[in-house]
This record gives structure tokens, sequence and C-alpha cells, in this order.
């Protein structure tokens, strides 16, 4: 009993003992320690997402090192948090853990689909999402959404579906079982895939899954307009139409009632383990735990006419063609080879003229039928031996083509209907094999090669791989951008998120200065642009409408069109469909998006972390906050020596030094000037004294009096308790911690100045006076105006002024704290004088006069650029 | 150009990523190449080829990388030999120039920076017959 209760108060001991405040000096020592790991994670992930740019060669190895490595600092961040912040941020160990096994989930090789609902329409989808809804659904989406081209109305049932489909009816181990039993020999791919597709159509749709079906069928039908409509039910895989094309492996149902759904969508997962794919997969080197059946339900377009369109007439690509069929009706049956059809071929470049064609005979045409499903009809007589193109279709049909092939960057097989109103449909693209057609074209791509003037060559970093060619055009201002010609390479000094407008023109980019993780290169992984950034030379050496082939594979630029080039890496498997590639790129989806950017929202909470970099974001933020409502409160520790600063302005000031901010430690009570080398503390005192800044002091009175008059310490009880203190610096060599009572005001300055960029920062924090709120808020609005003038971001409500700076260099840091200082004297009791808006003006010109301040125009002092 | 004049390459690495990056890359630059992910295959293929350049793994499953840029040394003294290991230690950099590794390059690198190593190869071998 008595162990019990020495138990019992050992444990409310501890819990008393967490609520203890730290020593100061402690929680600083930790404070450090998260800034360190923050500057490590974040070189890290630039590090990994600058893998994904192509100027690299990783390796599987590579990928589990480097992600050991991220989760193991963030799991330190977290650590030291709860340190400094006890218990207060519990979630995010949850947050954490939760990510950390995705990670390594997907390293194992599982594939981890992210959360996302059992239905997409297609209106929400893009590329991002292939791994959810299949390449198939996003492809089309894509160019809907993206491209704004006609496609059909529709949604897709996700992988989600599809694994929540197998989890419902218990068939995940039985389909590995039976799949590994084929593998190793013990049965033949005919009956392993029997017996799966037996299993899957005797399952039934789990029910959270019909719900999401249901309501998705209902607001398509808005759209149908009638009760009865018909779907097109196509197969969407994971993977599908990537690289390995799984062209006809799986199953698609045309016409189809709506209200059959739920058994074509079976039909389809079933197909899924048809034994042609699974064989296929197995050829192609697709893991088994890769498969996951997404599936696409249109509404059925009623076709005049349907064909197919090779942006890249693969038995003939030294001629630079594209080749169209066509057919009267449906197109189904061109596809899978049972019909005849017109052909076609036209040149890829504007204005895509025709330079050949046939015309057969085509005597059936599939159409759909009243109630579903569909039949050959026979074709008017007059129109069997008709062209179904004319010059004009054709062109339409080459130009969409071709834009559909600068995006996804291969040449492409494009499925298209005419509806009855004319309109050219989308029903499907996916890229062309052209391989085996090309390797007699490019087979001595380096004697080619030696043909063509190299402008540059190795000169910057490769943002995305790829060939572009095209025409250099120089882009200065966002009107260039409205200026930009389809087809253009981009050429620009510097890299900016706003050339987004451009994605769908530019064949590639490329800029003087720019790095791989910044904003504009993301959105050229997105459009996958062909982009190499920080050059340096781009911009000299490059002229407006040159004409010029980019390599942002192997890093040059050469004058002139090299077609064999493209044709060279339409051979090769591109970077980004390797296992590799893939894994890295998902991985990263859990490392670096950042998610949590405004410290005000209210979403700014653990519980909203969703990656690694939101929770080094998150424990950054929370680190500073604390911190500075540590010093807010003055909770310092008790046990540290403070000492009066002895200096001829009389500011009652209390120094406690936690670590190499004054110079000598002598047992004096007192510290000089002189024994400071707190390098913030310094920048700041100085900026304070300012020799002659003061001639014109806006109270006109003499500068040492009124200082007097307002730095001396209230006493306790004519203040709220929040106020209580004096003057008050926590300093280090690198930090300082300012907490300033001056007359009314109250002021709150922390700052750090080191070696490293990313460690700098300043938090400016003002608030109080003597006056009416107008000119309290006046005063407020002047200090406000200074600091965005000098690159401070600033955020004001009503006589509460914050200013925050961060990652300057330690010169340009010093520069601004400086001024810091000068604002401080300055502003004192200001609102005094404040009687008019106009006075806020008044006083910006006359403190910018008093202080020249130096322009900003260094690269870190001025405006960044993303 | 035909192929006789080719400077060829042997790159053997166990993760086939290295080796769809390299290929190409040094087929563009000109390079006669030979990939292999298995290390028997490429052990058979320095037994029958001279190869003037091998880029090979150090840490492959199943065998060491030493033991196969021993015996490419052994079969032929005048091969080039560029080690790339993504377990960059001191002690294996020191181990690989004692057995009279070229060069010594740890993963990841650039493709730029691979180039370089080879054209540097390239120059001693043709100092090396010149002689």
């Amino acid at each position: 009993m008595k162990k019990i209760f020495g138990w019992i108060k050992e444990i409310v001991s501890l819990g008393r003992r967490s609520e203890k405040k730290l020593a100061f000096t402690f929680l600083f020592r930790r404070f450090q320690k998260i800034l360190g790991l923050n500057n490590q994670i974040l070189d890290l992930m630039a590090e990994m997402g600058g893998k994904l740019g192509g100027s690299y060669v990783f390796d599987r190895h590579y990928i589990e090192s480097s992600c050991q490595h991220a989760v193991h600092l963030a799991h330190n961040l977290i650590y030291n948090l709860d340190i400094i912040a006890p218990k207060k941020y519990s979630v995010l160990s949850d947050v954490f853990d939760r990510i950390s096994s995705e990670i390594e989930e997907e390293l194992a090789g599982k594939l981890v689909i992210p959360q996302t609902d059992y239905v997409m329409p297609y209106n929400l989808i893009t590329r991002d999402f292939a791994d959810v809804v299949g390449a198939k659904n996003a492809n089309v989406a894509e160019l809907k959404n993206l491209l704004h081209l006609t496609a059909p109305e529709g949604f897709a049932i996700t992988t989600r579906a599809f694994q929540c489909f197998m989890d419902h009816n218990g068939l995940r181990d039985r389909v590995r079982t039976i799949i590994a039993d084929w593998e190793s020999g013990n049965m033949s791919g005919e009956q392993a895939s029997a017996e799966i597709q037996a299993l899957i159509m005797a399952g039934t749709t789990p029910p959270q899954v019909n719900q999401a079906v249901d309501s998705a069928l209902k607001r398509l039908r808005k759209t149908a307009g009638g009760e009865d409509f018909f779907l097109a039910v196509r197969s969407s895989a994971w993977g599908e139409d990537s690289e390995l094309s799984f062209a006809g492996q799986y199953k698609s149902l045309l016409n189809q009632p709506a209200k059959d759904l739920l058994e074509c969508y079976k039909t389809v997962l079933a197909s899924t383990y048809s034994a042609s794919a699974m064989e296929y997969r197995q050829q192609t080197g697709f893991a088994e735990h890769e498969v996951a059946m997404a599936v696409g339900c249109q509404l059925m377009i009623d076709a005049k006419m349907s064909g197919v369109m090779y942006t890249l007439d693969p038995r003939f690509p030294e001629r630079d063609l594209a080749l169209i069929t066509a057919t009267w009706g449906l197109g189904a049956p061109l596809v899978a080879g049972q019909a005849t059809a017109d052909e076609y071929t036209v040149s890829r470049k504007p204005a895509h003229p025709v330079t050949g064609f046939e015309v057969v005979r085509k005597a059936q045409q599939l159409v759909a039928k009243e109630g579903g499903g569909c039949e050959f009809r026979p074709v008017r007589q007059d129109r069997q031996a008709k062209p179904c193109l004319g010059d004009q279709e054709t062109r339409r049909i080459a130009e969409t083509g071709l834009m559909i092939e600068r995006y996804f960057r291969k040449p492409q097989d494009i499925e298209w209907a005419v509806d009855q109103d004319d309109n050219l449909v989308i029903l499907q693209a996916r890229p062309l094999n052209v391989k085996s057609h090309m390797a007699k074209l490019v087979c001595d791509i380096a004697s080619i090669l030696k043909n063509y003037p190299v402008v540059f060559a190795n000169k910057g970093v490769i943002a995305q791989n790829g060939i572009a060619t095209g025409n250099v055009f120089v882009v200065n201002s966002d009107e260039d951008l409205d200026r930009f010609p389809q087809g253009a390479i981009l050429v620009a000094k510097y890299t900016s998120p706003r050339f987004a407008k451009v994605a769908r023109k530019a064949n590639g980019i490329l800029t003087d200065v720019g790095s791989v993780t910044g904003h504009m290169a993301t959105i050229a992984r997105e459009f996958r642009i062909p982009t190499i950034v920080d050059t340096g030379v781009a911009t000299q050496l490059l002229h407006q409408g040159q004409e010029v082939t980019v390599d942002a594979e192997d890093n040059v630029v050469y004058e002139g069109t090299i077609k064999e080039l493209c044709y060279y890496e339409f051979t090769e498997e591109a970077f980004e469909e390797s296992y590799e590639y893939r894994l890295l790129r998902r991985i990263l989806k859990r490392i670096t998006p950042l998610n949590l950017l405004d410290p005000h929202d209210k979403n700014f909470v653990p519980s909203a972390c969703q990656t690694l970099h939101d929770i080094t974001r998150f424990v950054h933020e929370k680190a500073v906050e604390t911190l500075i409502d540590l010093n807010y409160y003055h909770h310092h520790d008790p046990d540290v020596v403070a000492r009066k600063m002895k200096w001829h302005i009389p500011l009652d000031l209390v120094l406690i030094d936690i670590g190499g901010g004054i110079n000598e430690r002598s047992d004096a009570s007192t510290v000089g000037l002189d024994e400071i080398v707190s390098v913030p503390m310094q920048a700041f005192l100085e900026g304070l004294a300012v020799p002659g800044a003061w001639s014109s002091d806006p109270t006109s009175v003499d500068f040492g009096s009124f200082m007097s008059s307002l730095t001396r310490t209230f006493s306790s009880h004519l203040a709220t308790p929040k106020y209580v203190g004096q003057n008050l610096a926590v300093i280090s060599k690198e930090y300082a911690n300012i907490s300033l009572r001056l007359g009314y005001h109250f002021n709150m300055i922390d700052m750090y100045v080191d070696d490293n960029p990313n460690d700098n920062y300043a938090y400016f924090r003002f608030l109080g006076g003597v006056t009416d709120p107008a000119r309290r808020s006046r005063r407020a609005k002047f200090i406000r105006d200074i600091l965005v003038r000098n690159d401070f971001r600033v955020d004001i409500r009503q006589d509460l002024v914050v200013g925050r700076i961060k990652k300057l260099s330690a010169k340009r840091m010093v520069e601004k704290i400086l001024l810091l200082g000068q604002l401080v004297a300055f502003t004192r009791q200001l609102d005094v004088q404040m009687g008019s808006d106009e006075r806020i003006v008044t006083f910006v010109e006359g403190f910018e006069q008093l202080t020249r301040l130096p322009a900003a125009d260094d690269a870190t002092g001025g405006k960044p650029h993303e | 150009m035909n192929d006789a004049q080719k400077t060829s390459i042997l790159v053997l690495d166990d993760e086939e990523i290295v080796l769809k990056r390299l290929r190409p890359a040094l087929e563009k630059a000109g390079y006669d190449v030979e990939a292999f992910s298995r290390s028997p295959e490429a052990f058979a293929r320095i037994r029958e080829k001279t190869f003037d350049i091998v880029i090979t793994d150090l840490k492959m499953e199943g065998i060491d990388g030493m033991e196969f840029l021993t015996g490419v040394k052994v079969h032929c003294p005048e091969t080039q030999v560029i080690v790339i290991t993504g377990f960059a230690t001191m002690e294996t950099a020191k181990e690989s120039f004692q057995k009279g590794v070229f060069d010594f390059l740890a993963k990841p690198f650039k493709l730029g920076e691979i180039l370089e190593t080879v054209k540097k190869a390239e120059t001693k071998l043709r100092k090396n017959k010149s002689r």
C-alpha cells in the first residue's frame, strides 16, 4: 500500500515537474537544435526533390537511405519541440507515425493509395490523381480540364474502390496465393486467370461503393438529361496507358444502361486478371502489388464517325507525318482491327496539309442499340464509298492531336469521334509505341549530333528532362507571356510561377537564374516541359526567334532543329516511367509538399499536417513562437545573473547572457556597450543610438531627456500583469530577445543572426500608446509602411504591428536590425503628433531621409522572384 | 564512324535504373555500351571481349564488386575501371584505388559527372596507348 502511495506521489511530482519552467538556457539550446534540424531536413528535401529533375542517376538504395534520414530528422524535430513546449502538440506524434508508416509501406513495395473517395467526377481529376483513377481516366480528364478539349462527361470509380472490393470479399490473399502458384509453375495462366475472375464475378460490391456510384450516377443523369441513359464503361488500371500501354488487355463495355453499371464494373474488374494481362505484366516487369483497377464511366457518345490518330506515322517516322484513320459510326471495330477504314496522312507541321489518302468502301458500321449494347448495321449505299473526312476535319484532328503529343511528350495513339453536333470528342489518348520503328533512324545519334553547333552545354541544372525543339521567345514581362507563341522555347532571366500561364504552349524553358525545387520547376514537371534553370547565360547567348533544340537529358542547347534527337527520346523509356522514379515521386508526395502555409490560418494545426514538410514548418513556427512567448512573459531562468546596461543613453535595460553575448564574464553588476558582442544586440543598440539621426526629432525634445522621460520602469500595479517587467534583453552570440517598455508602448524584438541565411530572422512586435485610438493606429500604419518598404512581412491589427523578416545574409540582417533600432527610437510617442492621415506620409518620408536607407538591390535583400 | 573506332564500355550494376540511365547517356556521347545487371554474365563477357572502360557498382547482391574489378584488372590491366557506389566510405575508396581503379563516384551522381570521368579515363587510355 505504501508502495502504491509512493508511486502515485512520484507520478504527481513528475507531472508537476513537467509544468515547472525549465531553465531558459536549456530551452534555448533546444531551440537552436530545432533550427539546425530544420535546415538539415529542408536541405535533404530539396536534394531529394532535385533527383526528380533528371540530372542525377540514383538507385533504390538512395531512396531508402534518404527516406530514413528524413523520417529521422522529422522525429527529432518533434522530440525537441515537445521538450520546449511539453505535451502541447502531442497530436504531432500521431501524424508523424501515420506519415512515416506510409513511407515505410511504399518502400516495402506496397501501393499506398491516398485517402480518396470511391468515386471521382472528371472535373476534379488531374494527372496527380493517376494513382487513384488510372492513367486512362486521368488523361481524358486532364485533356478536358487542362487543355480544354471536348471529352465525354463522366466519373471514375477509383483504385480505392477496387481495394475496398477486394477486401470486402476477402480476395487479396486468395489472389496472391493463386498468382504465386502460377508464377512457380504449378498452375497454367488460363487456369489461374479463370479462378481469379470467377472469384471477382462472385463477389459483391461493398455498400459504401454502391452508395458513391449511385450519387455519381444521379449527378450524371442531370447532364444526360434523361432517366434512361447509357454509358461506356472502360478499364483504367493503375499504370495502364503509361509507358506500358496494356493496349487491349483489359475490357471496355460500350452503350451499357446506367442501371447495369455495377455488373459492368465487376466485369471490367475481372478483366484485370485476364490471362493475357497477367502475362503482359509479367513480361514487362510490372509488379503484381502495383495492380489496382480503376474504371471510367462515361456518357456514351453518339458518333457520326470515329477513328484513330497516330501523331507520328510509325511506319515512316522519317517522313514526319501523322496518320488518321476514320470510319462511320463507332470506332470500336476499327481499334480491334475488325473493320476497314479511310486513311489519311497529314503533315505534323501547321497547317497540317493532307499529303495522301486512301478511301475504302465501308459497308458496315457499328451503332449503339436502343436498349443498350451495339450492333453492326449496313451503311447507306451513297455513303459507303464517300470519304469520312474533308480537309477541315483532318486539320482539326491533327491540331488537337499534336497539342496532346506536346503535352504528353510522346507520340500519341488517340481515339476520337465526331458526335451528331459535329463536336470533335477525344475518347482516349495514350502513348504510341514507336521504339522499334525509330531504331534505325537514330542508330548513331552521337555522330548526328556532331553536325549541329552547340550554343551552350552543362551550364545549368535540369529541372525537367526531355527534348524540345522550337524558336526562342524571350520573356521579360507579363505582357510577353500574353504574346507567347504556340510551340516556342521560353527564355527568361528568372524563373517565375507565372510561366504556368503558357504551360500549354511552351515546348521548353531556359532561365539564367532559378532552382530545381522552386515553384516554376514544379510547374515544369507538372506539364513535363523540358526545362534547364540556372544556366547563367541563356538570355545572353540566345536571341529572339532563334531555332534551337533543348536537350534537357544531357544538358545541351543546340542551334537548329534536331528531329533525330526527338525521335531518340521517343525510343527511350522515359525516366518518369521507371519504377524508381515512380517510387521516389510517390514517396516525395508524403515528404515535400507544403500545405501549412499561413500561420494565422485556422488550419495551421498539427492534425492538418500531411507531409514531413508540413511537420517541419509547424515545428519551426511553434518553436519560434514558444521562445518569443517565454520572453514575452519573462519566464527567464532565475539562476541566470541579470546585469544592468551602463550607457550614455539612459535606457533602463537588464541583460541576461545565455551564451557568448557578453565579452567578458566579470562579476560586475553592470555591462558597458563595448562588452556586448551579441551580433543582433549590437546592431540594435547601434541603431537606437545612431548619431545625428535625431537632429530633427519629431518631438522637438532633445534626445537624452526625451529618452529618460520615457524609459522609466513602471510600477507593477499600474499595468496589467502581462506587461509587468523592465526593459529586458536575453542575448547570446547570435540571438537577442529584447522587451522594451518605452513610455506606454510595448516593444518586443526577437532576432537571430549567424552565417547561415536560413537561420536568420527578426521578429518585431509593437503595441500600445498613450493617445487616442485613431492616433495610435496612424502610428501603427507608419511603422507598417517603414517595415514594408524594408521587405518585412507585416501584420497589423488596430495598433498592434507585427513585422517579420527572415533568411537574409548576416550582413543584410544586421542592416535590418539597425533599422529596427532606429525605428524604435523614432516612434516613441510619435502618436502625439499623428494628427491626420497625411502625417503618416510625411513621417515615412522624414524617417527615410533621416536614415538614408540603402536601396534593396542585392540578391538576398531584393524581392525574391518566387 | 564505325563501332571498331568507338571506345567500348561495360556497365555492371544490379539496379536496372542505373543501366537505364547510363546506357543512353553514354551512347549519345558516342560510346559503344554493353550493360549488365548480373555479374556472372558480365564476367563471361569480360573473358570474351576486352573493354576500354568498365563501370561497376561495388556492393551488389550475391557478389563482391571488389572481386569483379580485381578480375577485370587481371584479365586486362589496360582497362580503366570506374567504381560507382551508394555505400561510399573512405575504406572502400582506398581499397579501390589500391586495386588500380581509375576513379570512384558516389551514388547518386550527375550524368555530367560520369561523362566527365569517362572522358578523363579515355584520355588516360590514349596516353597509355601512345606510349
